[in-house]
């Protein structure tokens, strides 16, 4: 038997009981405020092998993204478990502790060292990220004067250096303007093949999955509706639609 | 059954270490980042945390000596003791009610114990406290206040005061993630206790008896105060049981406060 990197145990995440009240409401309404209640996953479980790549497709909202932040650990279940199996994880997503205030070359520290990176490492690799970045002497300047592209790059950047055990990618896997698109799915690609590496990407550019994937899991409310090979999966998604049309 | 739950307590607690050791880097490099970036994006930079306090005394000196008419030995140190535990104080609980919002960005990528934020915000403003403690030391000069063996004391009380308020912080983060209004809320509590802490008069002459005692042992920021003034200015001792009490307390608010922290910290993230 291969060896599991993720396995993922009949999850449930709701949002329910944790909705932002205010005094007011609470102090001066004599109905009680109402509790929504919002499950986003019910009973998911699925396992992913060491190496594998699995793509996660389905309509907005359906519980892509809490997915890869349960997998992450950042959100909390409701029930069941996610097991990682010692490997250290990132969600690479655009924006890691990034703080306006200070400086490109001082976030790239701090996102490095929320990632759990040592200080050492992060001074051992930080040229490359500024070279990779494009940003040059701008890495100088309070994240605040960067334009969008460039905090995408540098965002980019930090994630494709620092890596992991496991990848979680919402959606990104390439920014910026024409020249650096290029470059930046060739380093993520790269990244992606490496064989030891577990990746989740969540995306709706079926073409790319298809490109890299070796499994899909398609959700759709709120459950696994279908999980399996690539092609299989990507088609049945596509007829779906084109008959839901 | 009991033992059990000790061995968890256990285990809780290992956890509250290795994290902190984990953590403690990047918290004192954010903050150090952050004061760096205070500096060089106003004009006067550094010099405010100076200045800051400096101009707060004065406006003190105007109201109490000459609109008051009131008298207090070496007023300006007396004054500047007070505003600089308050400044502490006050500067924490603001920032800590609404840390987990100004922080989103790094709350919705990964993962980071929630009470590190507030290490990292206490870092940052124990700081600017030495400096003004520092200023302080400068003006018992001017003053010709002697400077005395007692001023050791100071590291018991300043620690008192940074384990009291890091559990409040971390209770106040928790609830103010969830309550919109615990900001107003957290503003007039804290306008009102600030006349009751003694920033700017004496609690013990100028409030009646028995109440200044029991002010002085009930407010444990009234209690830090004046005791600091007790070993800056008039060389005299501390009330040891008074201070071991509160460290009590203070050790419980922080307990209960990180446990709340942890307990819960993985739900911020949906609301935020």
């Amino acid at each position: 038997m291969e060896e599991l990197a993720i396995e993922v145990k009949n999850v449930s995440i709701s949002y329910k009981t944790l909705k932002r009240i205010s005094l007011k409401k609470t102090l001066f309404s004599f109905k009680k405020p109402k509790r929504e209640e919002k499950k986003v996953l019910e009973d998911v479980s699925f396992n992913v092998k060491k190496g594998e790549i699995v793509g996660i497709i389905g309509k907005n909202g359906c519980g892509k993204s809490t997915l890869l932040r349960a997998i992450a650990g950042i959100i909390s279940l409701d029930k069941g478990e996610i097991d990682l199996k010692n490997n250290n994880v990132s969600l690479l997503a655009l924006r890691v502790g990034f703080n306006e205030d200070i400086t490109g070359y001082d976030n790239i520290f701090l996102s490095g060292m929320l990632l759990g990176i040592d200080k050492n490492v992060i001074k051992e690799r930080i040229d490359e990220i500024i070279e990779f970045s494009e940003l040059k002497d701008d890495i100088y300047k309070q994240l605040k004067t960067y334009s969008s592209g460039m905090r995408l790059k540098l965002a980019f950047s930090i994630s494709v250096v620092f890596e992991t055990d496991i990848i979680l990618i919402d959606e990104v896997l390439s920014v910026g303007d024409i020249k650096f698109k290029e470059k930046s799915y060739n380093k993520m690609k790269e990244l992606i093949m490496d064989k030891d590496r577990t990746v989740l990407i969540v995306s709706h550019d079926l073409n790319t999955l298809s490109e890299l994937c070796d499994r899909v899991i398609w959700l759709s409310d709120k459950k696994i509706k279908e999980m399996g090979e690539t092609k299989k999966v990507i088609e049945d998604y596509r007829n779906y639609f084109a008959e839901e049309k | 059954m009991k033992i059990d739950l000790v061995f968890l307590e256990v285990i809780k607690i290992k956890r509250f270490i290795n994290d902190l050791k984990k953590y403690s880097s990047y918290a004192l490099f954010s903050a150090k980042a952050e004061l760096k970036a205070e500096v060089s994006s106003s004009y006067l930079n550094w010099i405010w945390w100076i200045l800051e306090p400096i101009c707060m005394m004065f406006i003190y000196i105007f109201v109490v000596e000459i609109v008051f008419r009131s008298k207090e030995p070496n007023f300006p140190v007396f004054v500047f003791i007070g505003i600089t535990t308050w400044n502490y104080f006050d500067k924490m609980i603001m920032a800590s009610v609404r840390l987990i919002k100004a922080k989103k960005n790094i709350i919705t990528n990964v993962y980071l114990p929630k009470y590190i934020l507030v290490l990292e915000k206490s870092f940052i403003y124990s700081f600017k406290a030495f400096i003004s403690f520092g200023i302080i030391l400068v003006l018992m000069i001017l003053f010709k206040v002697k400077y005395t063996f007692y001023l050791l004391l100071f590291v018991p009380y300043f620690l008192l005061l940074y384990i009291i308020t890091f559990g409040i912080c971390c209770i106040l983060m928790h609830f103010g993630t969830y309550i919109e209004d615990l900001n107003n809320v957290s503003t007039i509590m804290l306008k009102f206790l600030l006349y009751f802490s003694g920033i700017f008069y004496n609690i013990e002459t100028k409030i009646p008896k028995p109440f200044n005692e029991i002010l002085l042992k009930l407010n444990p920021i009234a209690f830090i105060i004046n005791s600091f003034r007790k070993i800056f200015l008039y060389s005299q001792m501390a009330d040891f049981l008074v201070l071991a009490l509160w460290y009590i307390v203070g050790i419980a608010i922080c307990y209960i406060g990180i446990k709340l922290v942890y307990k819960y910290e993985k739900n911020y993230i949906k609301v935020v």
